[in-house]
């Protein structure tokens, strides 16, 4: 399931993608946005598998910052003020496409994405490593000391962080230590 | 809804009730009667076009505030902002807290869990206090100092002395996300603590922490892109207007 962002200037270009998008399977999430400011904040703070971006758009920075602000496995899809030749390349649509070609184009993309997204599962576990990680995490240990109680890098250390914080979806110490704790990780007792 | 300034301010909040935070922040007191948005903002001695900006975005959502609000004195963002402040402090983190607290009284199961909550969540107001604290005590005097001395001839000489030590960019870097905890904690209370019995009280916690979310998701917006950005450029002005040396 993909979260989407349009970022697009016309007003009715705009809505009538929005429009298309909410009948469209495979969306979890979708945001809109005109302002290259809003379409910039909304990035930040969506992170969006799939970005449709008006190519007349020009947003201040460059194509490769706009990409690693995009997750790994986001797609990116233009949107042309103009018509485009019955062969365009699918990661191209056009304001002057028909509604079927639209739609076409666009799940061709919400497809490949979840084609390319390992299986999520239902419960998705930590693995016993991430648990140990997370026990030293709650109990208040910096990246630093972790990495040296478990001789692996601070790297690694980090890594593991993201995939916790991703699974969970907790953030903050004091969230994963709550989290620790519920689970029998750690007991209440261990922190102060 | 497109909002005009002749239709009444009844009709407006009736078409979108959530209008009412504006209305409240800008301390309009109801009573309406069949008066129109702009005859309360006269005699409320509100900015029309802050209140319609303010209101417009609330309710569409579809510009960015900052090519709007960043036109009208600082002091009407500064003046809304803070009674936002107020809000959360006086009303709404008190009613969560609260919320928590008769939680916990009713949980018959023996354990922490809601103890934990609690913890956590009185972790957070202390955080979120400070956030506060520092935005009101600091933050925000100087800007209104700044907008007041840059409309002087001569600016007051301690002000002038503190302006060219300091600028809001300093402050924008130490921002801190007053969200990340709260979204945590709606994240425990909906992924991984089984409520203590099916009843409406804990409904009502996630219900209220997720208002409380977006609100403050609002706020930073309002905060770190359009306060901000128009404080860098009353800074700049003050700076050309007041050259060194
Ligand atoms: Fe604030
Ligand atoms: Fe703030």
């Amino acid at each position: 399931m993909a979260k989407v962002l349009i970022a697009e200037t016309s007003y009715l270009v705009r809505k009538g993608l929005v429009g298309l998008l909410e009948q469209t399977d495979g969306i979890t999430e979708l945001k809109a946005a005109g302002h290259p400011d809003t379409i910039m904040l909304t990035l930040k703070e969506f992170s969006p598998d799939i970005l449709l971006l008006n190519s007349a758009i020009t947003l201040p920075v460059s194509h490769e910052k706009l990409v690693s602000k995009l997750p790994d496995r986001a797609r990116i899809i233009y949107i042309i003020n103009t018509p485009l030749p019955e062969d365009s390349p699918s990661h191209q649509i056009s304001v002057f496409d028909s509604k079927s070609k639209l739609s076409e184009k666009i799940s061709f993309h919400l497809q490949k994405y979840r084609d390319e997204t390992p299986e999520k599962e239902d419960t998705e576990e930590l693995t016993p490593r991430e648990k140990l990680i997370l026990k030293h995490v709650a109990l208040g240990l910096t990246n630093k000391e972790i990495a040296a109680k478990l001789f692996i890098s601070t790297h690694t250390v980090i890594s593991h962080r993201k995939n916790i914080t991703r699974k969970l979806d907790i953030k903050t110490v004091s969230g994963l230590t709550v989290y620790a704790i519920l689970n029998g990780i750690i007991r209440m007792e261990d922190i102060g | 809804m497109h909002i005009s300034p002749t239709m009444k301010m009844s009709d407006l909040v009736q078409s979108n009730f959530e209008l009412l935070a504006v209305l409240q922040r800008l301390k309009i007191p109801f009573g309406f009667k069949d008066k129109s948005v702009q005859t309360v903002c006269r005699e409320e001695g509100i900015d029309l076009d802050f209140f319609l900006n303010l209101s417009r975005w609330y309710d569409e959502r579809d510009f960015f505030p900052g090519e709007t609000l960043m036109n009208h004195p600082v002091k009407w963002l500064v003046k809304y902002l803070r009674s936002t402040h107020s809000c959360y402090i006086e009303y709404h983190i008190p009613r969560i807290e609260n919320e928590i607290v008769r939680m916990e009284s009713m949980d018959q199961s023996g354990g922490k869990n809601m103890q934990l909550m609690l913890k956590f969540f009185r972790e957070y107001i202390t955080e979120f206090t400070t956030h506060i604290e520092l935005e009101e005590e600091k933050i925000f005097p100087y800007i209104l100092d700044l907008e007041e001395n840059l409309n002087k001839e001569h600016p007051d000489p301690d002000f002038l002395k503190k302006a060219r030590g300091y600028t809001i960019k300093d402050f924008l870097d130490e921002h801190s996300d007053i969200e990340e905890k709260l979204v945590d904690l709606r994240n425990i209370l909906l992924k991984y603590l089984a409520p203590p019995s099916d009843n409406c009280v804990f409904t009502n916690i996630l219900i209220e922490i997720f208002r409380l979310g977006n609100d403050l998701n609002d706020h930073t917006i309002l905060e770190e892109n359009v306060l901000i950005p128009q404080v860098v450029k009353l800074e700049e002005q003050f700076h050309k207007k007041f050259p060194q040396g």
